[in-house]
């Protein structure tokens, strides 16, 4: 039987791959536009998506971290016996430093009551996450977390780690959220010079992150700074709660376009290791306008 | 047809997993290698252009609803990737684990290339050797480096799947 006799008693359909391919595009095409005008249409979808592979990934997140944890046991056996004689002398010199420091706090207690400063990050309502899943293009830095609207957050919330910013949720599902980390290209924060009170812009910059740095811009040329300078959250940010630590500035230098100094900045975090996170389930109360809310990126 | 589909879709489902919550703790030099095209372009190689489009939307798809603001950007760039890679199908054979190799590497290279316009050319970002020599071959040679394992059990599903294809 010839091919043809027998697509014909098969009524077997054929379609030339070109046009499935010119339709498949066009859809494509179709539904970036629609999700970029109306985006809560595809929210249902996309929670429910989550909702099915976020389990699965926190599993095998915890196969996937055993595996590295057995690898890393083989090849940094030697780093670690350095580095525990080193903790070791870090802990004495610690124990000192605490002593002094709970003597300190007595007083510092006294001094936040006189101001009333209870306000500090430290006193925010957090809740811990753990990070399950990490951005698949190598490009980004951003990673999924195990805990989602069920758990009080929401997007704009801030999420920290040990004393330092992380990133931000921008997006929520029932037992998920999505975190952008201040080094992603896509980033920026307003922030301020502790000891100065100048603002400034935090960027992520990829070209940069082998080094371990991150951008700082529009700082103000009278603005009297030097290196390892700390950089925290500014008051006038309209996501980012103020006083939370961003990390150290380096290399300063002018910019000659902006009339305005840029340097760069060694986050405290680091973000190649982040496991768990903490995210403060408070947000920054947002200006509102008579007609609507007021918001900006950073 | 319905198991050849169920198929893609499990393998789908495995292979996203492991890409974003296994390889992402053992990435080398931050690089994480790119399983999902191995599988779009494998089944490009295997079974031809049409199958190869709707894996390609699915993967794509899969990357889209979890980590893209716009639904559909990843889905178009395994599309474009699937269709083209399709054409090989006409010197398809069971036992040829080079060629394949090949095209995945080359699919990789333009996957990122295609990236790179969308998301930093668009942007103003010309340091185009800086992204190359820092991301792209990295993420070539990791990925041509595990299809070396992975195409052939892929392989193998495809050829174990045959016997229930009816004729």
């Amino acid at each position: 039987m010839s091919r043809r006799a027998r697509n014909r008693t098969k009524k077997k359909i054929v379609i030339d791959p070109r046009y499935i391919f010119i339709l498949l595009f066009i859809l494509c095409i179709g539904t970036i536009f629609f999700s970029f005008r109306y985006k809560e249409k595809f929210k249902p979808v996309k929670e429910a998506f989550g909702n099915f592979i976020t389990p699965m990934q926190r599993g095998i997140h915890v196969v996937g971290s055993t595996v590295a944890d057995r690898f890393r046991l083989f090849t940094d056996i030697q780093d670690l016996i350095a580095e525990n004689d080193a903790l070791k002398a870090q802990i004495d010199e610690l124990k000192t430093q605490n002593s002094i420091l709970t003597q300190e706090k007595y007083e510092l207690n006294w001094y936040r009551e006189l101001y009333s400063l209870d306000q500090q990050y430290s006193d925010f309502e957090k809740v811990a996450a753990t990070v399950i899943s990490r951005e698949p293009n190598s490009y980004c830095n951003e990673f999924i977390i195990d805990k989602g609207s069920e758990d009080g957050l929401a997007p704009d919330m801030n999420v920290i780690s040990g004393n330092g910013l992380v990133g931000i949720i921008i997006e929520t599902g029932r037992n998920w959220s999505r975190v952008r980390s201040i080094i992603d290209d896509s980033s920026s924060v307003s922030g301020m010079f502790l000891t100065t009170s100048d603002t400034c812009i935090v960027s992520g910059n990829l070209e940069l992150l082998d080094d371990g740095y991150i951008n700082v811009k529009m700082i103000s040329m009278g603005a009297e700074i030097y290196d390892n300078y700390e950089v925290v959250t500014s008051y006038i940010s309209d996501k980012y709660l103020p006083g939370i630590l961003i990390g150290y500035v380096s290399n300063i230098r002018t910019d000659q376009n902006t009339m305005s100094k840029e340097a760069y900045l060694t986050p405290v975090v680091d973000f190649q290791h982040i496991e768990a996170v903490l995210v403060i389930t408070e947000l920054k109360e947002k200006l509102e306008d008579l007609d609507g809310v007021v918001s900006s990126d950073y | 047809m319905i198991i050849r589909i169920l198929a893609v879709i499990a393998e789908a489902v495995l292979l996203y997993i492991l890409q974003t919550s296994v390889f992402t703790s053992i990435a080398l030099a931050g690089v994480v290698p790119d399983l999902l095209l191995i599988l779009v372009v494998s089944v490009a190689f295997m079974r031809g252009r049409i199958p190869a489009m709707l894996t390609g939307v699915i993967c794509g798809l899969a990357i889209d609803f979890t980590y893209s603001s716009f639904i559909g950007l990843f889905a178009v760039m395994y599309l474009i990737i699937g269709y083209l890679a399709g054409f090989s199908n006409k010197i398809y054979d069971e036992n040829d684990y080079t060629i394949p190799l090949i095209l995945i590497g080359v699919a990789e290279l333009f996957y990122n290339l295609l990236y790179y316009l969308v998301f930093y050319l668009l942007q103003g970002k010309l340091n185009i050797g800086y992204y190359l020599v820092r991301f792209m071959f990295p993420r070539v040679i990791y990925t041509v480096l595990l299809a070396i394992l992975l195409y052939k059990f892929l392989n193998v599903c495809n050829i174990f799947l045959k016997r229930f294809d009816r004729d």
